[in-house]
């Protein structure tokens, strides 16, 4: 009865954004409206200038340096690419790196995924003296700058007589605050309390209960972490660097010392930093969609 | 029913619920939850963090306050707060605080400006959005050491393709590694390539968990998308956002490897006249080309000092204005 | 087959100022369905989890059967517990959901396929054994959830509001298979809910807690017709007892300027320490008086329900500038002859159907 003397008010008040009409999908959170021209323009160039430098690394290694200043510039890779990446190989052991770059950051990935689970979740759901100031701790040391930490390490993979053996890159970055951190975030959402009362009622160890419920609800998040973490691994430069050089390195320890030649060859530099990059950008298209989906699923849980 | 208690302040406080009953005594029990579990969990994490972060940052602290070469760390030598006024005398250091700062301002601000108007694009109803977000990435799988080495081919003098096509509209050649401004920019530029798209995919994912009711409400107000933008999207970023700045000022006062590479030929210690020479990169400099690590642990603890004063300015910022909005 | 008995049991939650069971005493029989009902806060949920093991006990005990179990683990208490959100492992098929608890004691694969295709077929759930939970309807997951109870063949159900997932329909059809099953399985079972139409559909007895204190164990019957308390004639019943104040006078008790006739021996008692009275009648029996009979209310609102109508009225104060205040009443009449809204109505209560409590300790006197 009342509601139908409001109804013609209302028909007036949307008429006026309904002039512009736009689709929308009631149920899904944020706001959904499909994009203009100009949108596709801005992205596509946003793309094309995160792509090119890439593209133009794969360009730039098959070209001399005047063939590369001549205008207009050449923008196709040809044949020498490959005479240069061989020349690569040969004045940096870009293969090994490689080889090792793959085992430093399995160990990484592997060790890391694992403590961040195991410490993430009893931060999440185990109630134990202390636990406050200790996940304060974790959360504190990733303001921590990495310079803090290397002089100490140095010396003591220097008195270990670690340098240019793996596990010098391996150890020290197991430490990850951020992992232990992320999936505690996820398994404080992702995993009821009922669950794990549940366990208990059905006579499950604590750590049978950690295998047979813990682990496989955190499995995506320990996926996401993972890629994370390999990424980074692969990435990362300033430990390796220092606790290796060019006669063990990984990727990025080769590739920094490249172009240490008297007469930088651009070519070569940049065949190198080709097939030292190509490895991860290959697994990167493949699944780039769960990486993408993986980083902005952190974000919100973090 | 309510015994009274001989303490007023416990007999007022108790008044509107009734006091515990006195019952039957109270036994300590074990414990049925097994929380001693909880540090089994975290032993792992915590004997590596132990080890190679705890141990490392008060031994860092401890060498700070020491006179300690390289090549004979025993013969340490105490020199109390020696290397810190030695640092704040040091021009050098001076040089490298500013030069952090101006990366760091010139590299933050716009990526996180570019960052946030890419992600709304990025929420509008797209065809291939997968494409866009994974090229938009890019970059970020890229390494630091790759990505100076392209960067530093792109912005070399004589065959760099910028050159090429600033010369090709009509401008002169720039040198951008020797010039302060031009190099400092160059850094800022891959620091700004790198990380992008990776914030524009973190904004994007905030964006996406604002309720869409809340667009339409405003609508409904006659809001603007302008004013949409403005009045709903930013307010309900603001933790985000607030997040990506504390992120990115930790990476911009660590910056390291894109100055060490920058000149394309081999490692250098920021340029000839050092124009871009960082705290990470001078800190590098003393420990492993002077091998004075006294000077490289107070500039380390100087850099964290950096961090936790910004940081903490931040987060007393951010407490200001959310009370004021109350 | 074990009776559960609560003994003085108390749990005080660290830093609460006040427990949040507080020597609760329960002795429920062997095949017994007892319903521990209240509003929430009141500490059902909690009495349950110390009767299941996931909450302490940290005074008095708890035992099943003769067995003191106030120290054991959940594991060794021989119950099985469906939770209100179910609970299932989300990666384990149904069937394996069923068998987790018969895996874990080493029980023979045979044996639990055997166990698992039982209950499935008692449950009407053969045809779901491979799916998973996420792949199910929210009344499948409840009865995966008992499924995984029965299972066990355990001495003693618990069940934590296991319907309030479900949609209204299937609240009201899954209730009675519940209570069915029970009878069919005869074993012990303490069940919670904060709803009081599935306690009293339910429960063999039920025991009504607020605030931590048991206020009144027994039957539905009993419960509804002698509530120990205002607060159980308050809580059981839809609409809700009407429970007034007013001030004793020869007769009755004084409601808006007319008399309520109130037993003497039973206003006497009531009246003793004040000089006032509460009494309290169920929508359901009122009846109209003449005017000039009865108490007069005014009617606000009229619900129409078909079957029957209830009349949302107002008591109006007293004349005589007494303290009592005007107090909202429920009447359930006839939907023909229901009074329209803004009529004055007079009612009186039928025989035998007046509660009397006393006002401070809001106890019932009989």
């Amino acid at each position: 009865m009342t509601t139908l003397a409001s109804a013609p008010q209302e028909t007036v008040s949307v008429a006026g954004p309904v002039a512009t009409p736009r689709r929308r999908r009631g149920r899904r959170a944020g706001k959904v409206t499909a994009a203009g021209p100009l949108t596709y323009v801005l992205l596509g160039l946003t793309a094309l200038v995160s792509v090119f430098p890439l593209y133009w690394t794969a360009v730039a290694a098959s070209k001399t340096n005047a063939e590369l200043a001549g205008t207009p510039p050449p923008f196709l890779p040809d044949a020498d690419l490959f005479t240069n990446i061989g020349r690569a190989m040969e004045e940096a052991p870009i293969g090994l790196a490689i080889v090792n770059s793959v085992v430093v950051s399995s160990c990484i990935t592997v060790g890391t995924v694992l403590c961040s689970t195991l410490a993430g979740f009893a931060f999440a759901k185990l109630r134990f003296r202390g636990n406050g100031a200790l996940l304060a701790l974790v959360v504190g040391t990733m303001m921590v700058p990495t310079q803090l930490a290397i002089i100490p390490l140095f010396i003591l993979i220097a008195e270990l007589q670690w340098v240019d053996h793996l596990q010098a890159v391996v150890l020290p970055t197991l430490v990850s605050a951020f992992g232990v951190f992320f999936m505690r975030q996820f398994l404080s959402q992702a995993l009821p309390d009922e669950l794990l009362e549940a366990a208990r009622v059905d006579g499950a160890s604590t750590l049978r209960t950690f295998w047979s419920v813990v682990v496989p609800v955190a499995r995506p998040a320990m996926a996401v972490l993972a890629m994370l973490t390999f990424l980074t691994a692969w990435n990362d430069f300033f430990w390796p660097i220092i606790a290796l050089t060019t006669d063990n390195p990984t990727v990025q320890v080769a590739l920094a010392g490249l172009g240490g030649g008297y007469v930088p060859d651009t070519a070569v530099i940049m065949a190198g930093t080709l097939i030292g990059t190509l490895p991860v950008l290959v697994v990167f298209v493949v699944l780039g969609k769960q990486i993408v989906g993986g980083i902005m699923q952190g974000a919100v849980k973090g | 029913m309510t015994i009274a208690s001989d303490d007023p302040r416990v007999a007022a406080a108790a008044a509107p619920p009734p006091a515990p009953p006195p019952g039957p005594p109270v036994r300590r029990r074990r414990r049925l939850t097994r929380n001693r579990w909880g540090y089994a969990y975290v032993a792992p994490f915590f004997v590596l963090f132990a080890c190679f972060s705890l141990y490392p940052f008060l031994y860092t602290a401890w060498i700070s306050l020491h006179e300690v070469r390289l090549s004979d760390i025993d013969g340490a030598e105490f020199v109390g707060l020696g290397n810190y006024t030695a640092l704040l005398q040091n021009e050098f250091f001076w040089n490298a605080a500013r030069n952090t700062l101006t990366i760091g301002v010139l590299s933050t601000v716009p990526q996180l400006a570019m960052a946030l108007g890419l992600a709304h694009l990025l929420n509008y109803k797209l065809r291939g959005r997968t494409f866009y977000r994974v090229a938009m990435l890019m970059p970020y799988a890229t390494s630091i050491a790759a990505a100076t080495l392209v960067f530093a081919q792109l912005f070399g003098h004589d065959y760099g393709l910028i050159n090429t096509l600033l010369e090709a509209v009509g401008f002169d050649r720039v040198d951008w590694e020797s010039g302060t401004w031009t190099s400092q920019f160059a850094i800022s530029v891959i620091v700004t390539w790198r990380w992008t798209g990776y914030n524009a995919l973190i904004y994007l994912a905030a964006m996406q968990a604002i309720p869409g009711d809340l667009y339409e409400a405003a609508t409904l107000d006659g809001a603007s998308r302008w004013q949409q933008f403005l009045h709903v999207t930013i307010p309900a970023l603001k933790p985000t956002i607030l997040f990506t700045i504390v992120v990115s000022t930790i990476g911009a006062v660590q910056l390291f490897g894109e100055p060490l590479l920058f000149s394309g030929n081999g490692m250098t210690s920021g340029g000839v006249s050092n124009q871009y020479q960082t705290l990470g990169l001078l800190m590098y400099d003393q420990g492993w080309t002077n091998f004075h690590l006294g000077q490289a642990a107070a500039t380390a603890w100087a850099m964290f000092l950096i961090i936790l004063v910004v940081v903490g300015g931040y987060a007393l910022l951010a407490r200001r204005r959310a009370r004021a909005e109350r | 087959m074990a009776t559960v008995t609560f003994d003085s049991a108390t749990r005080m939650y660290p830093k609460a100022d006040r427990p949040a069971v507080d020597n609760l005493d329960l002795e429920i029989g062997d095949g017994e369905f007892l319903v521990l009902v209240g509003p929430s806060g009141c500490g059902k949920s909690t009495s349950l989890r110390m009767l299941a093991g996931l909450e302490e006990i940290d005074a008095g005990s708890i035992r099943i059967g003769d067995r003191d179990v106030s120290d054991a683990p959940p594991k060794d208490r021989d119950i099985a517990m469906v939770f209100q959100n179910y609970a299932l492992y989300p990666h384990m098929t149904v069937e394996q959901n069923m068998g987790f608890a018969l895996k874990i004691a080493g029980v023979a694969k045979d044996e639990i396929g055997r166990r698992v295709a039982e209950a499935a077929k008692i449950l009407d759930l053969e045809d779901y054994l491979l799916r998973r939970p996420k792949a199910l309807s929210g009344g499948q997951r409840q009865r995966v959830a008992m499924g995984r109870a029965i299972v066990r063949n355990p001495q003693v159900f618990l069940m934590d509001e296991p319907l309030s997932n479900l949609d209204a329909k299937l609240r009201v059809q899954t209730r009675t298979q519940i209570a069915a099953l029970q009878r069919r399985l005869a074993v012990t079972t303490v069940y919670v809910t904060h709803d009081q139409v599935e306690a009293m559909t339910m429960g063999d007895r039920v025991a009504v807690l607020r605030d931590g204190v048991l206020q009144q164990c027994d039957t539905p019957g009993a419960l509804y017709e002698r509530p120990a308390n205002t607060f159980v004639a308050g809580f059981i019943g839809s609409p809700a007892m009407n429970v007034v104040t007013g001030p004793a006078v020869d007769g009755g008790v004084r409601l808006a300027g007319a008399v309520l006739p109130v037993p003497r021996e039973k206003l006497a008692r009531a009246a003793a320490g004040t000089g006032r009275v509460t009494v309290g009648f169920r929508p359901e029996s009122l009846e109209t008086a003449p005017p000039g009979e009865g108490v007069p209310v005014v009617v606000n609102v009229v619900e129409q329900l078909g079957s029957d109508a209830f009349l949302y009225a107002t008591l109006g104060a007293d004349d005589d500038g007494d303290v009592l205040h005007t107090a909202d009443v429920v009447v359930r009449t006839e939907p023909r002859t229901a009074a329209a809204v803004g009529e004055t109505v007079h009612l009186r209560v039928r025989e035998d159907c007046l509660h009397v409590f006393d006002p401070v300790t809001q106890l019932r006197v009989d």
